[in-house]
């Protein structure tokens, strides 16, 4: 950091009155870092006080919107809690549903994770074919239940939108044409050379430790740890639907990379075979408005990872505590010790590669530079481009990649 | 002073460089506006760029309902704009709290803090919005022109 | 047998009088009210001898005459190990399980900041999930606090 690389300084004049929220504090010693210390809390709503205060439907809107990547997630998981407190039996069909939109989402989720990830390298085409491809699973799901986010399927006792056999063939033909690109970008990340420098070996974390720090999702999957909800506790239709839980061993962000890629194409095996062995049936059951007393965990395993979520109910038609534990929040321990002793430069993307709240971008990072009294706050963005040129300094960039794939056509 | 403005504000139309912050969203709002700059709805060729920095910005993008510990850093990033400047509120949360009105940590809205221009509801506003909205915003700056 | 009987069986071999205190609502759920001063040897039997090798979250639970504290356990056979403890409305605290599960920190620094619980044996760091300026002694999750009170008291 001190010698030749420029980056921007931080934003505007320091007024000591008003304290940057830092995102995150780095202790720095040359180009190694010492130590993270994350500040969380930017998105802190007060969601679970306003559950208590809410009705249960109107508890499920605002659980829903905890996170619109994996807004799904969050209300089928509040929601099979629900039910189970009150021992609704959710028609067949219903959970059929849930599971296809369960697997779009994931598939939009990682197509997003590829495209930001992509930029945070500097392979911005990448996101532009990734987000471009993503759009036809929006226009699907905006299809099925009238949104592109915050689909709303969901109620207690089952969803309240079927899907028709005419949505059922475009959900199919959307699926088929991802399948392709997908397999493209697998190629992309298997054979590009300067793809598997640039992410191998970096935000190591092994199997030991990925079970040691609890890490949840496809950041313990890339660390050979089989754990995924779908297969272990299974919820919806997953105990009838024949899928493959998708592991790798290099144990960094690579691995992550690879698992997201193949985890793809199983999500559309998924979609197609529930789509095509939907049982016949009602698509819910009437849920009463007040929930028995009585306690349940809902778990399901949302794109990053495991959701868990803890209800109690007492009689009335509020819930009594509502807890919510989200699948970043499990691997952010991981982060802080993927990062000790690595580059600045590995910093953006080994975050990225959890997949955390998009949100993580806006933050500020201050650094220490250890034995001088130096210290600086710089933005995301600039981390981000100090990364990029550091690479390029070692001869991994992404210009010529860039320019490849801007004149390629893939149809 | 008056031909500069009218040279600064052509320029603004023509390519209004934006800055867009995220003050406790859920997410679907900022992935809609991403969404526009992506190739389908393409905010670009209307000249609008993502910049990384409010020194160089016209246009303010925010989206959520102000948390707590990211309204000084709203405030901070809307005096470090030079004038003029808009600020565009994105999502029902933006405009007015959405879900989260009345939650302990939250404000409600973005206008609760700063001035607010446009107001694009929707939970989130999905990309076609958004690009209405901003469209909205450049027409106003043209039809001031024009009266000027 | 079922695999919750099962660790039903072995809990209530290594604990006597805990049976009653077990519940296995459905399958792959246990629940287990625990004694305070029996919590930490029932925790090791289950991490050390039962496998339960994942934390899932800690629930903070204000109970009005009472705050419980439920610690939810998974492996990888999916079951889910929730055990549950009580400790006083006035002088809430209870002992950090850091030692065993280093990811505990971030759910128990929750429990101080919501609920005021104290917590023995954490570290100092930063503080989530409120603002730095959040009011001393506003536990935003405790039943008694509405969210006006505080806002009216910050003046805004």
């Amino acid at each position: 950091m001190r010698d030749s690389h420029k980056f921007k300084i931080p934003i505007g004049p320091q007024h000591p009155a008003l304290k940057e929220p830092e995102g995150f504090s780095v202790a720095l010693r040359g180009e190694k870092i010492l130590g993270v210390d994350i500040r969380l809390g930017y998105n802190h709503r007060g969601i679970e006080k306003a559950a208590e205060e809410r009705t249960y439907i109107q508890s499920l809107y605002i659980i829903e919107r905890i996170c619109g990547i994996c807004s799904h997630s969050h209300s089928t998981c509040f929601a099979q809690a629900v039910e189970e407190i009150a021992a609704l039996e959710v028609p067949k069909r219903a959970l059929y549903i849930r599971t296809v939109i369960g697997e779009l989402e994931r598939v939009h989720s990682h197509l997003l994770w590829l495209g930001v990830a992509g930029h945070e390298i500097g392979f911005d085409t990448l996101l532009m074919y990734s987000w471009r491809d993503r759009e036809i699973v929006m226009d699907i799901l905006a299809l099925l239940t009238g949104n592109r986010v915050n689909y709303g399927i969901n109620t207690y006792g089952g969803v309240k939108r079927d899907i028709s056999p005419e949505q059922a063939q475009e959900v199919l033909k959307g699926v088929d044409i991802l399948e392709e690109r997908t397999k493209y970008y697998i190629e992309i990340a298997t054979q590009e050379v300067t793809v598997i420098q640039r992410l191998s070996g970096v935000g190591v974390l092994s199997r030991e430790d990925a079970i040691r720090l609890d890490t949840v999702g496809p950041t313990a999957r890339a660390s050979g740890v089989a754990r995924d909800v779908r297969k272990d506790d299974p919820y919806s239709a997953y105990s009838e639907v024949p899928f493959n839980v998708i592991t790798d061993d290099h144990c960094d962000v690579y691995g992550r990379t690879v698992v997201r890629l193949k985890e793809l194409m199983e999500a559309y095996k998924i979609i197609r075979y529930v789509l095509k062995n939907m049982p016949e049936g009602p698509i819910a059951i009437k849920a009463p408005r007040k929930i028995p007393a009585g306690e349940a965990l809902g778990r399901y395993e949302a794109p990053r990872g495991e959701d868990v979520h803890y209800v109690k109910a007492n009689g009335t038609e509020k819930p009594e505590r509502v807890k919510v534990r989200a699948p970043t929040l499990a691997n952010l321990q991981a982060v802080k010790h993927m990062l000790k002793d690595r580059y600045l430069a590995d910093m953006p993307i080994v975050i990225a590669a959890i997949d955390p709240c998009f949100s993580c971008t806006d933050r500020m990072i201050s650094i220490d530079y250890s034995g001088s009294d130096k210290s600086e706050a710089i933005k995301w963005e600039a981390l981000r481009s100090y990364g990029i040129e550091w690479y390029r300094g070692k001869g991994i960039d992404f210009s010529k990649l860039n320019k490849e794939f801007s004149r390629r056509a893939i149809s | 002073m008056k031909t500069i403005d009218r040279v600064i504000n052509w320029s603004r139309l023509k390519s209004p460089w934006i800055i867009h912050f995220n003050t406790g969203a859920c997410n679907g709002c900022d992935i809609e506006i991403i969404a526009a700059l992506a190739p389908r709805y393409d905010l670009e060729r209307l000249g609008i760029l993502l910049k990384g920095t409010p020194r160089h910005a016209d246009v303010l993008v925010c989206s959520g309902p102000v948390t707590k510990q990211t309204e000084d850093r709203l405030v901070r990033i809307y005096e470090q704009m030079p004038q003029p400047k808009f600020v565009v509120a994105v999502g029902t949360c933006a405009c007015s709290g959405g879900v989260f009105q009345g939650c302990y940590n939250v404000k409600s809205g973005i206008n609760a803090v700063i001035p607010v221009s446009v107001f694009i509801p929707g939970c989130p506003a999905s990309p076609k919005a958004i690009l209405d909205g901003v469209i909205k915003l450049l027409a106003s700056l043209e039809m001031k022109e024009e009266k000027e | 047998m079922t695999v919750c009987e099962n660790i039903r069986q072995q809990l209530a071999a290594r604990f006597p009088g805990i049976e009653e205190r077990v519940k296995i609502p459905r399958p792959r759920r246990i629940f287990v009210e625990a004694a305070a001063d029996e919590f930490r040897k029932i925790f090791e039997f289950a991490i050390n001898e039962l496998g339960f090798n994942h934390l899932c979250t800690i629930t903070g639970l204000d109970e009005r005459v009472n705050f419980s504290l439920i610690y939810h356990l998974a492996k990888e056979n999916g079951v889910l190990l929730n055990i549950k403890i009580s400790v006083s409305h006035d002088a809430p605290q209870a002992d950090s399980i850091i030692g065993y599960f280093p990811g505990a920190e971030i759910y128990e620094r929750e429990l101080v900041d919501l609920f005021g619980i104290q917590i023995k044996g954490l570290p100092e760091g930063l503080r989530y999930p409120l603002a730095d300026d959040w009011p001393k002694d506003e536990y935003p999750l405790r039943k008694d606090w509405k969210p006006k009170t505080a806002q009216a008291q910050e003046g805004k």
